[in-house]
């Protein structure tokens, strides 16, 4: 036991700052991932409804490659091959011939909404589709324009349709952040993986790595369940 | 899982090498900035201490070889998953992670010669007739062997004809026994580690092989009590080609750069001293 605090202490003598610190950019990493993985979820679900046949072919062609191949798949082009396309620019626009080293942090939360934004598209189009036809003919039929109608009809009614849809893609996005450790973002699976193995005590550092991950996850839920009361506040339950 | 992770890795690096060509080759020359990338989570090869320095016997190592080679040197941190493909980009220049010298990988980058390898020994009993088994050198490399190399091999060839050597299956170690004391000796083989050494303590075996790397911490504890290390640690030919430096294959200048300071490491002691006061045992290269 005595072990373990030594192991897990505070500052340059132990670990546990280096843990708390890689939970901290785990959580950060997520958030913005799935926020940007939401927006483009709202913009992905649109172009899959649209009336315009070229839309729903990128919106389908978007959400079949993305959600058909591994998102490690994905996180090594964008991180390798955004790399190398920046410089391939550099090169042939301004003949600079050094490295450009894109930001691991910037990079992975592109790569984890671009992945989260596949699922998102999916779950914002099916709640979309759960809105009874015959509210958007009623409120048609009051005179609301279709700014009115998407703010007081649609909004609050998708947003209530899709959050249990999105809690499950954000724990996902918030597990998919250890991938980006590839990418030499230090967030939890990284730290556990540089400490356990500099100190050859994996046990350890990956059970602290879980109750981390578990205690993100755990307060993440508690999270969206008030999002969701909120969201079924005008919804009377039987 | 690194298997699934490398070879994602092949393919996006297939992937990038259709995008754009690959960092263009540079000069180096004294005075030129080289950034090595270690894992830092490889203990005792390379790690990160609990206040996040990089530390360990390649970052020692590093450190006097950039001075041998008058250039300014940044050690950076990369994860395994990833790191040849990094080094395609131009993230850094080196790699100096622990990484065996692989035909595999030598499709891909070139290598420095080898400036670590852990050298096999025999273990015995203390009770062994052999235990006070000793040559005149410590160390053999099988390739290009010397007159004093040659007497050390003839030694143990004589110290174990009629007796039984146990190693575990299938490994490089075992592939030396049969090559030079199949004819002398009868070979055991386990299928693991743990189980020879319960026949080494038991007497079923008179002897067993393996490398440094796992007999030194066992020997120090409580369960290798009763055993000893005995004779040279041999290394090349049937053991592999050790541990080096992964450089990019356009840069030949800095291979060679690598070769010549990892030569003088070796030749001064520095790499044997370095490689002692990390692994407890020489694991330098000779």
């Amino acid at each position: 036991m005595a072990e373990w605090v030594d192991l897990l202490a505070w500052g340059d003598a132990g670990w546990g700052d280096e843990m708390i610190r890689g939970a901290f950019w785990t959580l950060l990493l997520a958030t913005v991932a799935f926020t940007l993985g939401v927006a483009i979820g709202s913009v992905g679900a649109a172009a899959k409804l649209s009336y315009l046949l070229p839309a729903r072919w990128l919106g389908q062609g978007y959400t079949t490659v993305i959600r058909g191949v591994p998102d490690l798949l994905v996180i090594y082009l964008l991180f390798f091959g955004g790399n190398q396309a920046v410089m391939a620019i550099a090169r042939g626009l301004f003949g600079y011939d050094g490295y450009i080293e894109l930001n691991a942090f910037t990079i992975g939360a592109i790569a984890l909404a671009t992945v989260s934004g596949a699922y998102s598209t999916e779950v914002i189009r099916g709640a979309v589709l759960a809105v009874p036809r015959g509210q958007i003919e009623a409120a048609r039929a009051c005179g609301m324009s279709g700014w009115l109608l998407f703010r007081r009809i649609m909004v609050p009614q998708v947003a209530r349709y899709a959050l249990p849809g999105l809690g499950n893609v954000w724990q996902l996005t918030l597990k998919d952040t250890s991938l980006i450790s590839i990418v030499g973002l230090v967030e939890i699976m990284r730290s556990a993986g540089v400490a356990s193995g500099s100190t050859q005590k994996p046990f350890i550092f990956y059970l602290s790595a879980a109750v981390l991950y578990l205690a993100l996850t755990a307060g993440s839920n508690r999270v969206f369940g008030l999002a969701e009361l909120w969201a079924n506040r005008g919804v009377r339950r039987a | 899982m690194n298997k699934k992770l490398t070879t994602l890795a092949a393919v996006a690096a297939l992937a990038v090498a259709g995008l754009a060509a690959d960092a263009s080759a540079k000069d180096f020359a004294k005075g030129s900035t080289v950034k090595i990338a270690t894992e830092g989570a490889y203990a005792p090869w390379n790690l990160t201490d609990s206040a996040g320095n990089l530390v360990g016997f390649e970052v020692d190592l590093a450190a006097d070889l950039c001075k041998r080679m008058e250039v300014e040197c940044e050690v950076v941190q990369q994860a395994w998953e990833g790191i040849i493909p990094a080094l395609q980009a131009g993230k850094y220049d080196v790699i100096m992670a622990g990484m065996s010298i692989t035909e595999k990988r030598m499709e891909v980058i070139d290598f420095s010669r080898a400036y670590a390898q852990t050298p096999a020994v025999f273990v015995v009993t203390d009770s062994s007739p052999s235990a006070g088994f000793k040559v005149d050198i410590e160390r053999v490399t099988l390739e290009d062997v010397d007159a004093g190399e040659k007497a050390a091999l003839d030694a143990i060839v004589k110290e174990f004809k009629g007796k039984t050597i146990g190693v575990q299956i299938s490994t490089t170690h075992e592939n030396f026994l049969r090559e030079y004391l199949g004819k002398d000796a009868t070979v055991k083989t386990y299928d693991t580690q743990e189980n020879l050494d319960l026949d080494l303590q038991a007497g079923r075996v008179d002897a067993a092989l393996a490398s440094a790397s796992y007999w030194v911490p066992l020997l120090s504890s409580d369960k290798g009590k009763g055993m000893v290390m005995v004779g040279p640690g041999m290394t090349g030919g049937p053991f592999g080609n050790g541990v080096g430096a992964g450089i990019r294959k356009d840069d030949k200048s800095l291979t060679a750069m690598f070769d010549a300071a990892i030569n003088a490491a070796i030749a001064d002691g520095t790499a044997k001293k370095l490689a002692v006061q990390w692994f407890g045992f020489d694991a330098s290269s000779k």
